[in-house]
């Protein structure tokens, strides 16, 4: 038993977030959300340093390592508030592939990894339809078989929709209308429709995307609906990790701007009311962290709890969420509010993890059920 | 990081339930008995403690002579789980366990071993803490208890208040004042007192809730004489070693304050049905998501303190600590509060016990206890902000 990062995984922590320092500056955010830098720079380095690669299994040539090392990276891609489809690639598009991969093996989901490892290859889940990340809320629909198989459904709010070479669409399998069977399928984004309405944070490539027959290859061998819902539990703790990651680099900043802004000739920081509210965010950073790690380590050493932590992971993250942006733009007064000021892409990020792979309401709703709460709620 | 304990760790936690079960103090003993304050033990308490002395159980990670048998720290923790589990208290006075001993053990003189460490250890005495007074709270250096060091003795005059069991105890860990005249960190001594020393009257301070079993008391201190020998650690250096003892405290009150919360989140999960059964849908949607809210904090607090827990073993520091004395106290604060909400009229019963049950705003109050004493939450607050945060003391 032990809950906190072995030497390796600082280091790994440690050794991502200087190379993000150098190589993604609030620049180069800034530069995304005002038009004048598309990231290609950041995206090429991070695949000559392996990171597509990281927890992708060694028999695709990956480095194998575990989830646990997929959430630092998560994590510190949050801090920076980063853009680049490698969140999506990496804690989305390719653990459904791998778990997929591990109920029904194929060549061809081989290859893809082999893509994504060489970095060759792009990818995305899209799997929420009206807002909702819930596999019962899933239309979207496989029709035909083989060269002929197509999916048509309309997917919202897809993490790197818009950039992405592919997406794994969760989607009902040919024939399953009544029983809801769930398949996953691969579609180019070329053959699908991916509009991208502007949104608070647009480093992240979120994009609404329509299917229209879009000819598909499945993936998995029939209902898949365990490998979808293993793939989820990550994308969920890999999105509160982020969050939780922005939320620290948020408290970090404040914490900072409190020690130097000086009114009344003395540094604000000093301030007993601030003091408490700086002790309250501290805690709770803290403890989604510990929480999201744990979910992460229930994820990688595949314990029971993994399905109830991934859930309590993402509430809290979404209650750390909720405090950190509301102090640290508070606490920063009117330079916060300016756009010249870097903080907004921070707590941008910080909002936007709360809605993506389901808010924080919806995942009490699913530990209520889980607890058996809402049992009680029928009779 | 790892989830799973170690093969020998699980094979030490199968060693101490074994022995716990043939062991431990039965439910009848206790009910028939109950400590009624924090320097109480009653007989079956005295002999569970003499029990788990010779066990080698008492304080695991000590030698055996001090009652326990060199156990490493997370074998520590898995017997205070277990304990916890097993609804045996550990001890009936606290103080004397995880603070007074420790202390005495690390500052004390061979004859204050013999004479207070060890009886306490063998379950033969009991002890309090002599800290706050009327003017010093929060801001405890500014103790004013004075003890007037004159010849081979001290004269101690003052006043002591919220002194935890002194009702019960059979001697005093008192922090006096022995230098008037140095800053005043730097004036405090700590001293052995006995309680049924001449001079020294106890009134107990009848509390909100259980009146009738009062655990604080006030303590008034005239021309009371003590023997110089009995002066712990190096005059004038009291304030370090309360630092000192402290921090033994938070280390217990760490990992007991998450098992705390936890055993109380698994009562009101096991409330939830008689609590939803009156209620309309719609107040169930909502009595639900409270209980939601606290089983997350619940495995939050779980979490952090664990990762304290592996922080501490591996020699780190650990902000952990600080954090947990203030977020496991309120979230059990709050999770009394709902629980008491939840449960309508009922809540408003009183007890005849000595234990607030879940569910009554009598227990609720009583959780005051911990949000309050030890450090009171803003305390905490400031110590985190100060000492972690490096925020400007001012």
């Amino acid at each position: 038993m032990d809950l906190e990062l072995s030497d390796d995984q600082i280091d790994l922590r440690d050794n991502v977030r200087a190379v993000l320092a150098r190589e993604c500056p609030a620049s180069v955010v800034r530069g995304v959300y005002e038009g004048t830098d598309d990231a290609s720079a950041l995206w090429k380095q991070m695949v000559e340093l392996g990171w597509p690669a990281l927890c992708v299994p060694e028999q695709f040539g990956g480095l194998g390592m575990g989830f646990v090392e997929l959430g630092i990276l998560a994590e510190e891609l949050g801090r920076v508030s980063a853009p680049t489809p490698l969140l999506a690639t990496v804690t989305q598009f390719a653990p459904l592939l791998v778990e997929v991969h591990r109920s029904a093996p194929s060549t061809e989901i081989g290859d893809l990894l082999a893509d994504v490892v060489a970095g060759t290859r792009t990818g995305s889940l899209a799997f929420a339809e009206n807002g909702r990340w819930s596999p019962g809320s899933i239309n979207a629909t496989a029709s035909g078989e083989g060269d002929s198989l197509t999916v048509t459904g309309e997917k919202t709010a897809v993490l790197a929709g818009s950039e992405v070479d592919s997406f794994v669409v969760v989607a009902r399998l040919p024939g399953s209308e009544q029983s809801h069977h769930l398949g996953a399928f691969l579609v180019k984004r070329a053959d699908a429709e991916a509009t991208t309405p502007p949104v608070i944070d647009p480093a992240l490539g979120l994009a609404d995307v329509r299917f229209d027959a879009a000819p598909a290859t499945v993936l998995s061998a029939g209902d898949a609906g365990t490998e979808i819902a293993r793939a989820a539990e990550q994308a969920v703790v890999a999105m509160a990790l982020h969050t939780v990651g922005a939320c620290r680099r948020i408290f970090e900043v404040t914490l900072e701007y409190a020690k130097v802004r000086e009114q009344y000739d003395r540094v604000i920081g000093s301030f007993q009311a601030l003091k408490h509210r700086f002790a309250d965010m501290y805690l709770a950073v803290e403890k989604a962290n510990a929480i999201c790690y744990f979910a992460a380590l229930a994820i990688a050493e595949d314990d029971a709890r993994r399905s109830e932590a991934s859930h309590v992971a993402k509430v809290s993250s979404g209650d750390c969420q909720r405090l950190l942006a509301e102090e640290g733009l508070q606490l920063h007064g009117g330079i916060g509010y300016t756009w010249e000021n870097d903080l907004h892409f921070l707590l941008k990020r910080a909002k936007v993890g709360d809605v993506l792979c389901g808010s924080a309401s919806w995942h009490r709703t699913r530990l209520a059920e889980l607890l058996g709460l809402s049992a009680v709620v029928a009779s | 990081m790892k989830l799973r304990f170690d093969e020998s760790v699980e094979e030490f936690r199968a060693e101490f339930l074994q022995w716990l079960d043939l062991n431990r103090p039965s439910d009848q003993e206790m009910a028939d008995d109950p400590a009624r304050s924090s320097g109480h033990s009653p007989g079956w308490a005295r002999a569970w403690t003499r029990r788990m002395f010779e066990g080698g159980w008492l304080v695991p990670g000590w030698p055996p002579h001090l009652g326990g048998r060199n156990a490493a720290p997370i074998e520590t923790l898995v017997y205070l789980e277990e304990l916890n589990r097993s609804e045996v208290p550990r001890t009936t006075n606290p103080q004397g366990l995880g603070i007074v001993a420790p202390s005495l053990v690390d500052y004390g003189t061979a004859e204050q071993i013999d004479a207070y460490a060890m009886p306490l250890l063998r379950g033969e005495l009991t002890a309090c803490l002599g800290m706050s007074e009327p003017d010093a709270g929060s801001d405890l250096a500014n103790l004013k208890t004075r003890a007037l060091l004159d010849g081979d003795r001290f004269v101690i005059n003052g006043q002591k208040v919220w002194t935890s069991g002194a009702g019960y105890a059979d001697f005093c860990f008192l922090f006096c004042r022995t230098d008037p005249d140095a800053p005043k960190h730097r004036g405090i001594s700590i001293v052995l007192l006995p309680l049924d020393t001449e001079g020294v009257t106890i009134r107990p301070l009848k509390e909100i809730v259980h009146p009738e079993y009062p655990d604080l008391s006030e303590v008034f201190l005239d021309d009371v004489i003590v023997p110089v020998s009995n002066l712990v650690g190096e005059l004038n250096d009291g304030w370090k070693m309360a630092g000192g003892s402290l921090a033994h405290e938070r280390s217990m009150v760490w990992l007991n304050s998450v098992m705390g919360v936890e055993s109380a989140m698994a009562q009101l999960l096991e409330m939830a049905p008689e609590i939803m059964a009156p209620l309309n849908q719609r107040e169930q949607v909502l009595a639900a998501d409270d209980i939601v809210g606290f089983y997350v904090e619940a495995q939050c607090a779980r979490a952090l303190g664990y990762r304290g827990f592996a922080r501490f073993v591996k020699g780190g520091t650990a902000p952990e600590q600080a954090l947990m004395k203030m977020y496991a106290s309120e979230l059990r604060r709050d999770l009394g509060r709902v629980a008491a909400a939840w449960c309508g009229p009922a809540s408003l019963a009183i007890t005849d016990g000595r234990r607030s049950d879940l569910g009554l705003i009598e227990g609720y109050f009583a959780t005051f206890g911990s949000t309050i004493s030890a450090g009171s939450s803003e305390i905490q607050r400031n110590i985190i902000a100060e000492r972690i945060l490096n925020l400007p003391r001012g």
